[in-house]
């Protein structure tokens, strides 16, 4: 559709006609040049093939049509106000247990550990891939509500098996320090992440290392660094390096799980090894010794005790112990 | 021997605390630490007590007399009665002559050897050089505490070792020639035995 085209355009200019007795002098010659156009009949068929018939296509049924027009299933009722009720207390919400405790507990480690890392939080709701949320929740006003306050963050709406479908949103607080076009480049790039992977829990992991990295960038914005993004270097060579260390950091925090699931048994080892040094210690501190009683010959008519036992002098540092042993004469050693 | 002893320092008992500061070396605050170390010993080896008596003696030669005399002559005040001289552990420190002694009683001779004491003056030497007397005596306490308990444990795996250190010579002499007609009796058994 053309707007600005005319009237006078539409208006199509008149066919030439035929002079009396020009058309029937020509078809005597035997030809007459643009027959085939110049007729107002229609232009026989070149093969002369019969006639093709209407293709026939097979109507959907009833039944078909009705499953076409249902939509997806919406979250369950009873997990919306889990959901939709309260700000977040956990930055992963998957009240539906669509993650595996495992896999949960790693994505939560890795948000928790950005949250840590960045002045702008990472909310993801976890979402069914075929779900639907429900129309009664609008998502920007459960935003608004929910994060107004607080640290800027961004909310990731995560549809389980299907990123494809899943959106983000930026607390008001940033939302017009970060334009919607970089919005929309972090969901994409975070997507193509995801679709690296098969696995859907691994889809997650992937897109939110990407979105992280993102996140990033987006709080460089919001420092104001915006404005040298385009002098700065290329932009590829800098999410590389922040993808890496957003991986590093994910295997620390594989090794930091690790460490906290082996605290309690070693916590548990080492105050038992310590009890059984400290008892150990007290017992030989309570301990006694004695010592057999032999009669001993008295000498130097001693009715006690014989002989000088050691003597040390410590007149000069120049005189060390080694060199005073054996100064006790041999007259008084004991025979 | 002792009536040369006594000649010097006296014929009569004298009566002493088992900690004796003549000499004044002790500083404030470092009698409690010493009286610890001591009774620690004491609470460690029950029949065994030691004494410290700090005191100018004149010559160094004088000392190794004066530790032998005080420990056959003192009466120890605040050792029980039935507890004998011959258990005590006597340190004697001249910070005049700048000496230091210990002699022991007949009831550790069989445990203690002379090195074993020259050992645990020498943990001291190091603070008596720096005047810090205390603290000297407090690493010889903590020496000869562990030289107790390792001879105690000895002394419990194989008594007869220390039994055989004090016998009387006759006694040794007894030993040895049971020991060696044991030999020949056996040497007289394999002559036999082979002898047809």
């Amino acid at each position: 559709m053309v707007p600005f085209a005319g009237a006078a355009v539409l208006e199509e200019p008149a066919f030439p006609v035929w002079k009396d007795g020009e058309f029937s002098g020509l078809q005597s010659s035997g030809w007459v040049a643009g027959s085939v156009l110049l007729t107002d009949e229609p232009i026989p068929d070149e093969f002369g093939a019969p006639k093709s018939e209407t293709i026939q296509i097979e109507q959907p049924k009833p039944e078909e049509v009705a499953q076409d027009l249902a939509v997806s299933p919406e979250i369950p009722e009873e997990f919306l106000p889990a959901y939709f009720a309260e700000r977040p207390k956990s930055f992963l919400i998957d009240p539906q247990r669509l993650l595996s405790s495992s896999d949960y507990r790693d994505r939560l480690s890795f948000l928790n550990y950005h949250a840590s890392d960045s002045s702008i939080d990472l909310f993801v709701y976890v979402i069914g891939g075929d779900q639907e949320i429900p129309s009664a929740v609008r998502e920007e006003e459960t935003i608004e509500r929910f994060f107004s306050a607080g640290r800027p963050a961004a909310i990731v709406f995560y549809y389980l098996g299907a990123p494809q479908r899943s959106a983000v949103y930026l607390s008001p607080s940033i939302t017009d320090a970060v334009s919607a076009a970089e919005q929309r480049r972090a969901l994409e790039s975070s997507v193509i992440q995801a679709f690296e992977k098969n696995r859907a829990p691994e889809q997650l992991e992937k897109f939110l290392v990407q979105m992280s990295i993102r996140v990033y960038w987006m709080e460089r914005m919001l420092a104001g660094e915006s404005t040298a993004r385009n002098t700065s270097p290329p932009l590829v060579p800098r999410v590389a390096a922040s993808r890496r260390v957003a991986e590093d950091a994910v295997r620390v925090h594989g090794l930091a799980d690790m460490a906290r699931e082996l605290a309690i048994p070693a916590g548990v080892l080492f105050a038992a090894v310590t009890i059984a040094m400290v008892f150990s210690a007290w017992m030989r501190s309570r301990a006694r010794y004695f010592f057999p009683e032999f009669e001993v010959e008295g000498r130097l008519g001693g009715a006690h005790a014989a002989g000088v036992g050691a003597v040390i002098s410590f007149a000069s540092a120049a005189v060390p112990p080694a060199s005073q042993r054996d100064q006790v004469p041999d007259y008084l050693r004991r025979a | 021997m002792l009536a040369d002893a006594d000649a010097r320092f006296g014929a009569e008992d004298v009566q002493v605390r088992c900690l004796t500061d003549s000499a004044g070396i002790l500083r404030r605050g470092d009698r409690p630490r010493v009286e610890a170390a001591m009774e620690r010993i004491t609470r460690r080896f029950p029949q065994v007590f030691v004494a410290i008596y700090t005191g100018s003696l004149g010559e160094v030669a004088n000392i190794r007399q004066f530790g032998f005399w005080l420990l056959n002559r003192s009466a120890f005040e605040d050792v029980p009665l039935q507890m004998p001289n011959a258990a005590g552990i006597l340190l004697t420190i001249d910070p005049e002559s700048k000496a230091a002694g210990m002699v022991f009683g007949y009831l550790l001779d069989p445990f203690l050897e002379e090195a074993d004491t020259f050992e645990c003056l020498s943990r001291a030497h190091a603070y008596w050089l720096e005047g810090r007397y205390a603290d000297g005596i407090v690493r010889v306490l903590a020496h000869l505490d562990g030289i107790l308990c390792k001879r105690s444990r000895q002394a419990r795996r194989d008594p007869e070792y220390f039994e055989r250190k004090v016998l009387p010579p006759a006694q040794v002499g007894d030993l040895l020639r049971r020991i060696r007609s044991g030999h020949r009796a056996s040497a007289e058994e394999k002559t036999m035995e082979v002898a047809p």
